[in-house]
């Protein structure tokens, strides 16, 4: 098969970094190129130079054989490469069919024709087997259907290479299975695509090839036939990963306390309702459950974010229903929160400075409202070494930082506060495997030490591997509770669609 | 090595608004040049009247002085991540209460002048924190509320000085208060030139407030609240209070400006003294020129003043009129908001339609 594509010997320097350091790739027509590696190892760099989003240091770029270089996406575009990006940047007041014709509208005498708009949309969503209702405003539009508009705009663009940076983090199991299909579809229909993930469930089920990354360079180019998920694993971090082992029950005393808590806005369906639940000293709650039933509403009631209409927050018999943020954290709460750049992290802050938030009123690093810069240096130091946060210094803008290497400042940040308890909302998205393991032994470590964890994650798999109890949201209520012993995929699944067996998980289409 | 990285560290922040100057000048040269005059001839004639002897550069210290503490509130505000542009107002109130106050609080000179500064502080800083407290109480954008505010606090001002309090020893009815006594003013620098100890008060708030951002807990709350005020709150930050108080302190700063220019210039409040010259604007542009930097701040005040002065010197001196000055303004303001509603549009687009403020 002759390759489409071929990018030979890109390197990429910020500064002093060598973000990629002489890597090549290729893919054939009709292919699917999986490309994995560690946080930071370059993966959305090296995407980044090849939608022309960044300049590469050196390398070349080959498309059907003749060099080619962008200088922007457009270029990109213009030569059929297109990239869903993770945040999607969507205008959430147009209609869907208007959020993927943009730019190249239909028109007639300029003027917009949004009948024609609706009626080629349509015709690519059927040609794809992507499912959209182009006349919904995309605001109303679940996660897992602004992924689909952002690839049939892709499509619509005549895009014959189509780059997925981490497109599963923020999808539901179900939703995952439809996009894994969806790739493969289209890879039959002849489109290469490249697909960045940390999952190697998802690779082993789509990947044509795999491409594995570390540091900058690649460390190996294997077809999916010759290879198992332990043997990719063991490329990615150089090392055998362990298994979770087995644990006892600590039976500890009662935590945090829920009692009916119910969250609404007015005259419309509670978001939360009625939702009563204990977290005991030494135990995992798990919340599962398909994104949007509550879980956000759930973090936020308790962290403090969001104020409850009615019921009551415990945590060691203190109230906290009415108190703020900060009384709630000084009462032993910390918060690894479920999306890292909206609550989590401040992009142009320094590395220094998202890690100091919560600690800066702390005696340890305060002294008389000035803070103590080189006491907390070394603290920070000790957890990017602790932990392999890949940064340059601590002066780095953490909205530089990659992905999973802020995830990880984030929640070294939230467990060096060492509090009884603690919410993990997703505190994997977009780590590596081997920083997952680690998170997963931090979180178990805390546990053990008789910490409290509310863990709330997308990820059923990490559900099932870290609860010592689950519970599952559905519509804003608990829907089933499950002991560590009786829980598995098949009944999670079957609680997390409201109890009812055979019945796909999804609820958006009628509610609207 | 690291010398070398300190230093840009340090320089960084100058290097925009030197460019956004280069510009401006590059298109006054176009300016001068359609009228006629040379143009390297022109430009010395405009740096001398600003900086050409001891005289004039003392003259544009003093013209910056109002101008850098207004900016400095400016930054302040904007740091927190809102905009005041409520700094005129502030800075009436600010020098009309100074005024009043040197005037009428009991007690030695000496006394007299500390009353009239914390006076003027006091109502700048309150009459923005009125504005902090809508927006967080009944969400009256601060946008819109201290640019409205200003319009009732100057109107304000001239009712107390045309009616009230006017000064009635002359023979003809100035709106203004009378003269201050001598023992409060603020002391000139230098005799015979016209700044005064206030310029010292500016140039010591820049650094305080450079200490302030870097180095303290508020200071640090201040930042992260400008940067993204969902982490802030996430991290425990009181979101209310620091808003508040970064308000109060921002009218404040305005107040201030607003009272050396009494207690160190005119020694009265005189109708539309602070207006008229447009001190608030010149320091709203000086902020937003030096990215809210507060020593990039006073450089920005020093430079837009000297702009001023020198476009008088070149007046005097030449044929090219005043108007080349507001040629180069106007091209730093296009630079500076072209930069900014970028910088919006890109905080727009990232957080949806979520305000950004508090
Ligand atoms: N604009 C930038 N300036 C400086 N360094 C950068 C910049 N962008 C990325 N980096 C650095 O380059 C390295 C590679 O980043 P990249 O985002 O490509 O990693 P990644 O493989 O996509 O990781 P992840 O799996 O965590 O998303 C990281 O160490 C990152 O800190
Ligand atoms: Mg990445």
């Amino acid at each position: 098969m002759a390759n489409l594509l071929e990018m030979k010997g890109m390197s990429k320097k910020y500064g002093e970094f060598l973000a990629n350091d002489g890597v090549s790739i290729s893919v054939g027509k009709g292919e699917v190129l999986a490309i994995v590696g560690e946080n930071g190892a370059g993966k959305t760099t090296l995407m980044k130079m090849l939608y022309g989003l960044e300049q590469p240091s050196s390398g070349q770029i080959l498309l059907n054989g003749k060099p080619v270089t962008f200088s922007g996406p457009l270029d990109a575009i213009a030569n059929g490469i297109g990239m869903v990006h993770q945040h999607f940047m969507l205008f959430h007041d147009f209609s869907v069919a208007e959020n993927i014709v943009i730019g190249h509208e239909p028109k007639k005498f300029g003027f917009f024709k949004r009948n024609d708009a609706v009626r080629s949309v349509n015709q690519i969503a059927e040609q794809f087997r992507i499912n959209v209702s182009p006349t919904k405003k995309a605001g109303d539009c679940s996660v897992g259907e602004q992924q689909r508009i952002e690839i049939l705009k892709v499509l619509y663009q005549g895009a014959d290479i189509i780059i997925l940076d981490e497109p599963t983090a923020v999808l539901t199991p179900f939703e995952v299975d439809e996009l894994l299909k969806t790739i493969r579809f289209l890879a039959d229909q002849g489109k290469s695509i490249i697909l960045i993930t940390h999952k190697l469930r998802e690779v082993m089920k789509v990947a044509d090839r795999v491409t594995v990354l570390r540091n900058g360079k690649v460390t190996g180019s294997v077809s999916k036939t010759e290879t198992t998920s332990d043997q990719l694993a063991q490329m990615m971090v150089g090392r055998k990963l362990q298994k979770l082992n087995e644990r006892d029950n600590l039976d500890g005393d009662t935590l945090l306390k829920i009692k009916g808590i119910t969250m609404a806005s007015k005259g419309e369906k509670p978001l939360l309702d009625k939702v009563s639940l204990t977290v005991r000293h030494g135990e995992i709650l798990g919340v599962a459950g398909v994104s949007g039933n509550g879980q956000s509403e759930l973090i936020q009631a308790i962290s403090g974010l969001s104020l409850v209409n009615e019921g009551r927050i415990l945590l060691k018999g203190n109230d906290l229903t009415d108190q703020p943020v900060e009384a709630r954290r000084a009462a032993g709460l910390s918060h690894i929160p479920e999306d890292r750049y909206l609550w989590g992290a401040a992009k142009d802050a320094t590395v220094e400075e998202t890690g100091l938030m919560g600690s800066q009123r702390k005696p340890e690093y305060n002294n008389r409202s000035f803070i103590q810069k080189r006491a907390f240096r070394s603290t920070v130091k000790e957890w990017i070494n602790r932990f392999e946060i890949k940064a340059s210094s601590l002066e780095e803008k953490s909205g530089n930082l990659s992905g999973g290497n802020l995830q990880k400042l984030i929640v070294a940040r939230e467990l060096a506060f060492k509090t009884p308890f603690l919410i993990a909302a997703e505190p994997t998205r977009g780590v590596d495997i081997g920083a997952m393991e680690y998170i997963h032994d931090a979180l178990i470590e805390k546990r053990n030490s008789g910490d409290g964890i509310l863990l709330v994650s997308s990820e059923l798999s990490e559900i099932l591997a870290l609860s010592d109890r689950i519970i599952v949201l559905y519509e804003g209520k608990i829907v089933g509770e499950l002991e560590r012993k009786d829980a598995n995929e098949e009944r999670l699944s079957v609680l997390m669609a409201g109890g009812i067996e055979n019945v796909p998980t999804k609820k958006t289409s009628e509610t609207s | 090595m690291y010398l070398q990285k300190k230093l840009q560290k340090l320089l960084k922040p100058l290097v925009q608004p030197f460019f956004a100057v280069l510009i401006g000048i590059i298109t006054g040269a176009v300016a001068i040049a359609i009228v006629g005059e040379p143009i390297l001839d022109t430009y010395i004639v405009m740096w001398n009247g600003a900086f050409g002897n001891f005289y004039f550069l003392t003259s544009t210290l003093a013209r910056a002085t109002p101008i850098l503490l207004v900016g400095l509130g400016v930054a302040l505000a904007f740091r927190a991540g809102v905009f005041n542009l409520g700094g005129e107002g502030q800075m009436v109130l600010g020098a009309v209460s100074a005024a009043l106050a040197a005037l009428y609080f009991p007690g030695p000179p000496a006394v007299k002048l500390v009353a009239a500064l914390i006076a003027g502080m006091l109502a700048g800083g309150l009459w923005a924190l009125l504005a902090g407290w809508m927006e967080s109480r009944f969400k009256v954008q601060l946008l819109i509320s201290t640019l409205l505010m200003n319009y009732v606090a100057i109107l304000f001002a001239s009712y107390l000085v045309a009616e009230p309090f006017q000064d009635r020893s002359g023979s003809a009815a100035l709106a203004q208060t009378p003269m201050i006594e001598q023992g409060a003013w603020l002391p000139k620098l230098f005799t015979g030139m016209s700044v005064h100890m206030g310029f010292v008060i500016a140039v010591f708030c820049a650094l305080l407030l450079v200490i302030i951002l870097r180095f303290t807990t508020s200071g640090y709350e201040v930042k992260m609240l400008g940067l993204n005020p969902f982490f802030a709150e996430y991290g425990g930050v009181n979101k209310v209070k620091v808003l508040l108080l970064s308000m109060f302190f921002s009218g404040a700063l305005a107040g201030l400006a607003g009272t050396v220019e009494v207690l160190g210039t005119q020694y009265r409040y005189v109708d539309g003294f602070l207006t008229a010259p447009g001190f608030a604007w010149t320091g709203l542009m000086a902020a937003l020129l030096a990215n809210s930097n507060p020593l990039g701040t006073a450089v920005a005040a020093i430079l837009l003043a000297a702009l001023q002065t020198g476009a008088m010197g070149m007046e005097r001196n030449t044929e090219v009129p005043l108007e080349v000055a507001s040629v180069i303004q106007a091209v730093l303001i296009l630079f500076v908001s072209a930069k900014f509603t970028i910088n919006w549009w890109k905080l727009r687009k990232k957080e949806g339609d979520v305000s950004g403020t508090v």
